[in-house]
Parts: C-alpha cells; sequence; structure tokens
C-alpha cells in the first residue's frame, strides 16, 4: 500500500457529523493541509511542511470528511509520470481522491483506473493553498466510484473564498441533482476530436456511445475544424506559466542546497538545476524559450486561445452536451517525453484551455471500451453530473 | 555642434496604505527586518496574490490627480528576472494595460513659459524585497528584508518631453504637490516614498530624432536628479563630439562625487500576463465615484484665489500648493480676515514661526480662529504690526486669546490724536536739530521722529497718525 501513498495521517479524526462524515478522501501532497509534507513530488520542496490548510481542506474538515494521507504524485502534479493517482480509489482504499486537473490527469487516471473523474469548472473552486504550475489552465479535480459522492464532494469544496479573488464572489450555486429528458437532449461527437484514432479505435469509441442512443439520446457530429490547436495552445500556454509559476521553486530553503558553490548566485543557480526532473525541467526552459525568445507567437497562442473559447461556446448551441473519446492508449512515436506527454493528453487538454467542465466515465463491465468524457458548457457542472448519474443507473438497469 | 537634451523620467511613488499590495501585512519597511511578512509575500507554495482595494483606490485618486484617463480594463502581469529580492521570479507589474494613459502636468520652464509635459501612462506594482550586503568579519554576507515586498507602488512613465534639468525638477516639485495633496502618497525622495529614474538622450539642437538613452539612478533629492541630468548631458556631448557612441545601459549617481558611472547593462526581461490577479474593469460609476473623492487640485484653487479674493498670481500659488496652508488662509477668510492681510501675515510671519517651532500648521496652537481675531484687530488698526507679532508670540506659548494678551500687555494702539498731540509736541522740543534738518529738506529726519515719538508712547502709537500729525505740525513750523 505504501507505493500508493506519499503521507499517511497518523490521526484520522472521524468527525461525528456534518455532510461528508465518514467519507475518506484522499488528496495529493500538491495540496496544502497544515504540517504534512507537502513537496508536490518536487525535490525542490522536498522538506517543505504546508503552513496551513488549503480552503478546499477547511472545507472538508468542517463537512466531517476524513483525510487517509497523500498519493504519490508527478512533479508538480504535470502528467502522470510515478503517479498513482486513482490507485486507492480502484482498490476502494478511499472513497475518492482529489487530483489537480493541469492537462487532464484526474481524467486518464480514472480510466487508468477504470473510476470516474471530474474536472469542474474553472473558477468555482478556490486555489488557495493549492501548489499549481499552469494557473490558468488547473482545477482541482475529483475522482471516486461513485458520483453521488463526487456531487457532495463539489458542492462542500466549491464556492467563494476571501483568500482567492480568481473565484467571482456570487450566491451558492446549485449542484443538486436536476432532471434530464433524454429526448430533448442532444449530445454532440466532434468529428475533429476522432481524427487521430485508430479505425478499430474509432469503431470501439462509436460503439461506446451506442449507450446514449439506446437510452434515447440525440447523437449528432459537430465540426470543430481547429480542435487539435487546443493541444499546441495548452503546451505554450502551459509552459510559459508554469515557467513564471516555478520560477519561486528555488530548492534553496525547502530542497537541497547544492554543495561547492563559489559565491550566492551559483549557488541558487546550481540548486535550481539539481531540483527538477528532466520532464519538467524541459517543460520549464520550453516556457522560458518563449518568454524571452518567441514572445510574439506566445500572444498568437493567447489570441488562439480566446478564439478556441468563443467557438466552444458556439457548439453549445448545436449540442447540449459533447463526447469524447479520453485517447492516450495508443504510443505517438513522439521523440521526447513532453512531446509524448502532449500525445497522450491529446484529447484531454480542450477542457484546460477552456475551463468547460468534463466528466470521464469508465466502460461498463464487461464492456471492451475504454470510457469517454463527457463535456459541458462552463458551470454547467451539476447538469454535467446528472447525465453521468442518467447513464450508470441505466447500466444499472436502472430508467 | 550644440546640442539638446531629450529627457524622460520614470518616477516610483509609494502608496500610502496601511497594508501591502497582495496581502494584509503592514505597509511598515521600517520595522525590524521580516516582521511584515506572510505567506503570500514570502511566495510559499500555494499562496495566492489579493489585489488591496485600497491601493487600487490611492492609484486611482493619483492618475485623476494628474489628469490621466483610468483605463475600463487594466490587468497585472509577470516582469521575469530571478534576484533573491524577488524569491518568486517575477514581479507583479502592469506592462500591457496599464492602470491609466496621458494626462501632464503644468509647469513654468526657465524662460517663464508654461509647458505641459505629458504623462505617457502611470501603472500600479509591487515592490521587492530589500538587499543588505554586510560583513561578518571577513565573511561577505547578503541578508533580505522582506518588509519592502509587496508594498504598493505606481510608477509615472512621462514623455521624452523634458529639455533641461530645470524643467525635470519644475515638473518633480509640481508633481509632489499635486500628488500629496490627493493623499496618495507623502512622495518624499529623501524618504524613498518617491524614486526618480531618467532617461536622458541628446540631439543636435533643431533635430527630432530620437538617439540611444542612458537611465540614470539613485537620486536621493529633486536637487540630484538636475544634477544628475546636467552632469549626464554634459558626459554624452563630449563622448559624442569625441566620436564616441553612446551605448544603452544604467548609471548610478553618486551624490559625492557629483558623477554617474556605469551600472549595468539596461535589463529588460519577458512581461506575461500574470493568470492569477484577476483582470480590473472599472466601471464609468466607479471612475465618477473616485473623481468626486478627488480634493481641489492646487492649479485649480490658486485660479480661484485670484478671481476670488484677489491675490496675484505668485501669491495664490505660494498659499495652494499645500492643502494645509491653502486650507488655514480659507479659514482665515472664513473669520473674516481680509485677503491681503491674511495673505501676507501667513506667509511673512505664521508659516515660518511654525517652521521654527517644528509644528505643523494644521496641529499648531495658533489655530485659523486665534490668528483671525488677532488679524482683524490689526486691520482695524487697534493694535499695530509691532504688537502683533508680540501677541503672535505669546498665541503659541499659552491658551489666552489675543484680546486677552493686549489687555494684559496693554498693547492696545493709541490712536487718538490728543493723547498724540502732547507727545509729539514734547518730542519736537527735545529734538530741535532734526526739525531743523526736516526744515533743511532732509526727508529722514521724519522717520528719526516717528521713532522717537513711538518710543515715547511705549510702542502702542498707531505709527499712520503719528506720520500724519508730525507733517502736519513740521510744516506749520517750517512755514
Amino acid at each position: 500500500m505504501d507505493s500508493i501513498f506519499w503521507y499517511k495521517n497518523p490521526d484520522v479524526a472521524a468527525a461525528k457529523s456534518g455532510e461528508l462524515k465518514g467519507l475518506k478522501i484522499l488528496i495529493q501532497p500538491n495540496i496544502s493541509v497544515a504540517g504534512w509534507p507537502t513537496e508536490a513530488g518536487s525535490k525542490a520542496l522536498i522538506n517543505f511542511k504546508a503552513l496551513e490548510d488549503a480552503t478546499i481542506v477547511q472545507k472538508l474538515r468542517q463537512a466531517g470528511a476524513e483525510m487517509p494521507g497523500s498519493s504519490r504524485m508527478s512533479e508538480f502534479g504535470l502528467g502522470l509520470q510515478d503517479s498513482q493517482a486513482g490507485e486507492a480509489v480502484r482498490q476502494k482504499i478511499t472513497d475518492a481522491e482529489l487530483v489537480l486537473d493541469l492537462m487532464g490527469e484526474p481524467r486518464l487516471a480514472a480510466a487508468r483506473a477504470s473510476v470516474c473523474g471530474f474536472k469542474p469548472s474553472y473558477g468555482i473552486i478556490s486555489q488557495f493553498g493549492l501548489i499549481g504550475l499552469i494557473p490558468s489552465m488547473e482545477c482541482c479535480g475529483i475522482l471516486s466510484g461513485n458520483l453521488k459522492t463526487m456531487r457532495d464532494i463539489l458542492k462542500t469544496i466549491a464556492g467563494p473564498d476571501e483568500r482567492d479573488f480568481s473565484v467571482p464572489e456570487e450566491k451558492t450555486r446549485d449542484f443538486s441533482l436536476s432532471q434530464i429528458d433524454p429526448q430533448k437532449t442532444t449530445i454532440g461527437i466532434i468529428k475533429e476530436a476522432k481524427k487521430d484514432l485508430s479505425p478499430d479505435q474509432e469503431r470501439i469509441f462509436l460503439s461506446s456511445i451506442e449507450e446514449f442512443k439506446k437510452a434515447g439520446f440525440c447523437l449528432k457530429e459537430v465540426s470543430f475544424p481547429e480542435f487539435e490547436l487546443f493541444s499546441l495552445v495548452h503546451n505554450m500556454v502551459g509552459s510559459v506559466e508554469a515557467s513564471s509559476c516555478a520560477g519561486r521553486y528555488d530548492s534553496v530553503r525547502y530542497g537541497q542546497r547544492a554543495p561547492g558553490a563559489k559565491n550566492w548566485n551559483e549557488m541558487y543557480l546550481k540548486s535550481r538545476e539539481a531540483a527538477f526532473g528532466p520532464f519538467l525541467k524541459s517543460y520549464l526552459i520550453q516556457g522560458a524559450y518563449f518568454q524571452f525568445e518567441k514572445y510574439e507567437e506566445f500572444e498568437d497562442a493567447c489570441r488562439i486561445r480566446a478564439r478556441l473559447v468563443s467557438k466552444m461556446q458556439q457548439l453549445t448551441s448545436e449540442a447540449d452536451f459533447l463526447v469524447l473519446p479520453v485517447s492516450g492508449q495508443a504510443s505517438s512515436g513522439a521523440v521526447t517525453p513532453l512531446a509524448e506527454t502532449y500525445a497522450q493528453f491529446a484529447l484531454t487538454t480542450f477542457a484546460n484551455v477552456s475551463g468547460q467542465p468534463v466528466l470521464y466515465l469508465p466502460p461498463a463491465p464487461g464492456a471492451v471500451h475504454a470510457g469517454f468524457q463527457l463535456a459541458g458548457p462552463r458551470l454547467s457542472d451539476a447538469r454535467l453530473l446528472t447525465l453521468g448519474g442518467y447513464i450508470l443507473n441505466l447500466r444499472q438497469g436502472g430508467r | 555642434m550644440e546640442f539638446e537634451a531629450v529627457i524622460g523620467l520614470e518616477i516610483h511613488v509609494e502608496l500610502k496604505c496601511p497594508t501591502k499590495m497582495f496581502c494584509d501585512c503592514p505597509n511598515r519597511t521600517s520595522d525590524e527586518p521580516n516582521v511584515n511578512t506572510c505567506p503570500v509575500c514570502l511566495w510559499f507554495p500555494g499562496a495566492g496574490p489579493r489585489l488591496s482595494q485600497d491601493a487600487l483606490e490611492k492609484a486611482a485618486l493619483l492618475c485623476l490627480g494628474l489628469g490621466a484617463e483610468l483605463q475600463p480594463r487594466s490587468a497585472f502581469d509577470q516582469k521575469v528576472y530571478y534576484y533573491p529580492d524577488l524569491p518568486k521570479g517575477y514581479q507583479l507589474s502592469q506592462a500591457h494595460l496599464p492602470l491609466s494613459k496621458g494626462g501632464g502636468i503644468e509647469i513654468i520652464d526657465e524662460d517663464g513659459q508654461t509647458r505641459r509635459p505629458r504623462i505617457h501612462h502611470i501603472h500600479m506594482e509591487e515592490d521587492v524585497a530589500k538587499l543588505v550586503h554586510e560583513m561578518e568579519g571577513r565573511l561577505p554576507i547578503s541578508l533580505v528584508d522582506f518588509n519592502r515586498a509587496g508594498v504598493p507602488l505606481v510608477e509615472i512613465v512621462t514623455e521624452p518631453d523634458f529639455r533641461s534639468p530645470y524643467q525635470a525638477m519644475e515638473f518633480l516639485k509640481e508633481l509632489r504637490t499635486q500628488v500629496r495633496s490627493v493623499g496618495s502618497s507623502e512622495c518624499s525622495m529623501e524618504n524613498g516614498t518617491m524614486r526618480v529614474d531618467a532617461n536622458i538622450s541628446i540631439r543636435p539642437k533643431g533635430s527630432d530624432q530620437m538617439n540611444t538613452k542612458v537611465e540614470v539612478k539613485n537620486m536621493n533629492s529633486v536637487r540630484h536628479v538636475g544634477d544628475a541630468i546636467a552632469y549626464e548631458i554634459s558626459r554624452q556631448s563630449a563622448a559624442v563630439q569625441a566620436g564616441e557612441a553612446v551605448v544603452l545601459h544604467t548609471r548610478l549617481w553618486d551624490p559625492d562625487k557629483k558623477v554617474t558611472s556605469p551600472m549595468r547593462a539596461k535589463f529588460s526581461g519577458p512581461c506575461v500576463p500574470d493568470p492569477m490577479v484577476p483582470i480590473i474593469e472599472l466601471s464609468p460609476e466607479w471612475i465618477e465615484k473616485m473623481r468626486s473623492r478627488l480634493p481641489e487640485m492646487p492649479a485649480a484653487r490658486a485660479e480661484r484665489f485670484v478671481k476670488q479674493h484677489g491675490l496675484t498670481g505668485e501669491e495664490a500659488a505660494l498659499l495652494s500648493s499645500d492643502s494645509e496652508v491653502a486650507g488655514y488662509f480659507e479659514g482665515l477668510i472664513g473669520e473674516g480676515v481680509p485677503p491681503r492681510t491674511a495673505t501676507h501675515w501667513l506667509a511673512t510671519q505664521l508659516i515660518p514661526a511654525v517652521k521654527e517651532r517644528k509644528q505643523e500648521l494644521g496641529t499648531s496652537p495658533v489655530t485659523p480662529a486665534r490668528f483671525a481675531s488677532l488679524l482683524k484687530m490689526l486691520a482695524k488698526d487697534e493694535i499695530n504690526a509691532n504688537a502683533a507679532r508680540e501677541v503672535l508670540i505669546q498665541l503659541f506659548n499659552g491658551n489666552e486669546t489675543p484680546e486677552e494678551i493686549i489687555k494684559a500687555r496693554g498693547f492696545k494702539q493709541v490712536s487718538d490724536p490728543n493723547a498724540l498731540d502732547s507727545l509729539i509736541d514734547k518730542v519736537l522740543s527735545a529734538q530741535p536739530a532734526a526739525v531743523a534738518d526736516f526744515g533743511n529738506g532732509q526727508g529722514k529726519a521724519l522717520g528719526f521722529l516717528i521713532g522717537q515719538v513711538m518710543q515715547a508712547s511705549g510702542g502702542k502709537a498707531n505709527p499712520k497718525i503719528i506720520r500724519e500729525m508730525l507733517t502736519r505740525k513740521l510744516g506749520s513750523i517750517s512755514n
């Protein structure tokens, strides 16, 4: 079990009351809990213990959740290298797990573990106390085998935070279960999202969404010619933000100071160089390259991002929800770990760029496919979870 | 060849806010090192910035006070550089979408002409930590004080509209006056709450080309700014005449040696949009609300003083530049003191006396009401100027009213001709030589005689009436 846990909480408090009473929620060590080792998967923070609870941790505690510890994660949560996300949920050691979604990690981790994975809308969950890397794209994701658990957790952790101004002050959102009428619900299939699937993969994906047809939903192909740009935009904008964001991790105070430096400047440089792994380092260097050398191209990427977001909004007039494959299974033959990671996440990054909510649903027991992603317009989180629940319910023979 | 200078200024002004810009830490840089810090201004993992509403309002007031146009949409960027005074690797600053654009300040240049150097834009930014380099025995050590990290600043960037050190200095003085009067900053170069960098280039006189500029830093008074610019102009002129190229770099002003020396190549790192601080959207209603909070600006106030109270332009400028002085002046007018008397006595007597006692006008024991009752008696010739100066000293020393002081000390002026008549006759018979001098056309004898009568009255006689009576009497003697 220790291959899953990075840190085990020695005194799990069992609450007597609260909405989440008795629920075990695992986190990752990039979510601050006062006193817990919070290294965010990086040697740069290997000696860092969080000073205070993240806002979402405060809210979970108040709601009576139990916090068994944190699971092993990739460096600063980018990609799934060395990450154990989802494993504890699969083994039912925990009821749910919170994993930051930078480019689709909780969704792919859920696919790996055959559980549900959810990325909420950007801006509804406080980022205070979350050690992020790509602030404009990331959001706290939830993994669980149970959509009601997911909904209860979302209800608990969402909402404005006086410590995070990026979450707008607004009235409490309604996350309660709503009604879904399949006859009146259109589900769009983005033509271009299937482009890179092999004929076999495409056949399997199309068979996986037969469920919707059987249930009476209206399935419809929609076109998004620039869909493949999501990954490129994510890669450029993400690396630039990451490069700035990781600027503060010099490994001098909370990592290990490199020995043998001649002066403080060299000590900083050497310690920082030794702190990051090669994958993250390549990402940060790429970001610095765009910052210092190709700023205009970064600006282009920002403009394209705006265009992609507005096109995605237009699609909501054509379909209520979108269904997409999760991809990632095929080897891309990419030459660098960074390119390979982006190939692996090619079908999940769109939601990080656009900020919209996505729910990954695993295949029904016995089905051969890899599951699929359901996406809704921004702030449609509650309806998306309702749709997911409707499908799972059908699988269990309900209506 | 004759050269002219092209000068632009970048002025950092520290906002007078109780807290830092992105956290609730006290904005007190002079406390013990590193006491005013928190996870946000130390940039701990997981901490995020929250823009202070107070900093935004003070910055907005400053912009409006300088005639700038607040932008409906502004945003913070990350100015990327790596140095231990900035542990997060970037400074939050508004590089692409500044808080305001435009604006300018009227000054009178060395030729007496009115000019209005333009402001290009004003943006907000956070200050960085302070590095202290010391020796511990023979070991050099570097210490970082984070009390200054995150202190709210605005940077005022002017157009290259100055042609001389004088103009730059006048602009800075006027800027200081205006920013102080809106209350956004104390704007003191000596205390570091106003820091000025000057960008200087030269070109042949009459040309409109823009040549390579040199940035000069480290001036800690307005005078030093002028000296540093003057030095830099002559240094560059000499270099160009010697056939050397001016290269883009930063120089430091050495106030002791009065020279600038090269510091480093001018830094220009990337500025990328910050994804954490929300974009600032200012509604027209909010901007109007800020505008309504703007006090009357010195220039407008001076104009009003000329129109309303009949002051000269110079007097009006003197009384309106400091809002405390202006308020005091209007207090005196409100009590019924004639404007000319108020102007004269405020400028030549009260302000120097307050300064001499190291007091502030607003908190001095000589309140407008007390001073006004003194000045009104003066205006009505109930006391003379000498007595009034004596009474003023007493007003600083206790809380008696001017009336009480005058009564107790017998300062009341004697204007009654009957009482004065015998005094004058006594003096005239005691000073036959002076009377003779007057008869021989020596005008200064009159002054001497007036002085004698004043002395005989114990300083209480009304000098105006003495002069009239003496002139009359002496006229009749010489005839």
